[in-house]
């Protein structure tokens, strides 16, 4: 009997309103499974319409690296897709305000969860590395608000 | 509406803390090409407003150049290189148009225009230092961040 035939253990347990919920999954190997549960978690924890080529798609919201606004179209960047989204900039920043994202530009709002690091870019500005190598500007008047939101 | 007034205030904001950042630049410049080129040059009161008056005509580029995106780095890089190209053109026009080009004052030309580099690499270096320190600050927040969200 292969271990994916055999069912999971499923143990739910209460935790203290003040710790984020979450779910941990303990497997042998990450396979189609495996993906697939992962795949409704973060359906559950809400999503974006995004389009591309005529195609709408359900993004979760969690995978968005980041939104940007650009010649009045916004567009969410995930770690190797881009999708366009009908929403405007500020209608997203209010959306995924509560998943971590931040405005860190006047025409970029970034998931906190996806950058690696920050260093100094040129006239009191920073630059966010992301988990996929992307690298986006912090201006410097949104600087003091994400010191904020990371001090929590 | 609302943007564009939030924009202006805060580019005003800026332009204003580079004028008192040059003028101090000026001011430093002029001692040290003074005490090269005229070390025994004593000077009236009126003196202590080139510094205000410069610096107001170098923070013309700066208050004009408005960004309406985000500039990239190498953007900004060019930027600063026409600023300081702008700068020292008008600086130079204010100063000495009109007078009988010499040896000397090509030499204190040469010495302004070096200046105005000078200022402008000093600032950006020492600025680049003080957020250095704060990038690693923030990099450790945000891992800090991110830990406590992962659990």
């Amino acid at each position: 009997m292969k271990n994916t035939d055999k069912p999971m253990d499923i143990e739910v347990k209460l935790i203290h309103p003040d710790e984020n919920e979450y779910v941990k999954i303990g497997c042998h190997k990450i396979d189609e499974r495996i993906d697939e549960i992962t795949r409704f978690i973060k359906s559950r924890q809400g999503n974006l319409e995004g389009y591309t080529e005529g195609d709408m798609y359900s993004i979760p919201i969690a995978d968005v690296y980041y939104i940007e606004s650009v010649d009045d179209r916004t567009f969410l960047y995930l770690e190797k897709d881009t999708y366009e989204s009908k929403k405007r900039l500020y209608e997203l920043e209010k959306v995924t305000d509560s998943f971590h994202f931040i405005r860190i530009s006047k025409s970029v709002v970034v998931n906190l969860m996806k950058v690696d690091s920050i260093r100094p870019a040129l006239n009191g500005r920073f630059l966010c590395k992301l988990k996929n190598g992307e690298e986006v500007i912090i201006s410097r008047k949104y600087v003091q608000g994400l010191k904020d939101k990371l001090k929590g | 509406m609302m943007y564009m007034k939030d924009y202006w205030k805060d580019h005003l904001k800026e332009c204003l803390r580079n004028y008192f950042i040059i003028v101090t630049g000026i001011n430093l410049a002029v001692f040290v090409i003074g005490m090269i080129f005229r070390p025994d040059q004593k000077l009236g009161y009126d003196a202590f407003l080139y510094p205000i008056i410069y610096g107001a005509i170098t923070s013309i580029p700066g208050l004009l150049m408005v960004e309406k995106k985000e500039p990239t780095i190498k953007q900004a890089i060019f930027r600063e290189i026409i600023g300081v190209i702008l700068i020292s053109a008008i600086l130079l026009t204010t100063m000495f148009a009109g007078m009988k080009i010499t040896g000397e004052l090509i030499a204190i030309c040469c010495g302004i225009v070096v200046s105005v580099i000078c200022i402008t690499v000093l600032v950006n270096v020492i600025s680049w230092i003080l957020d250095s320190k704060k990038a690693e600050s923030l990099t450790n927040d945000l891992i800090a961040f991110q830990n406590k969200i992962n659990g």
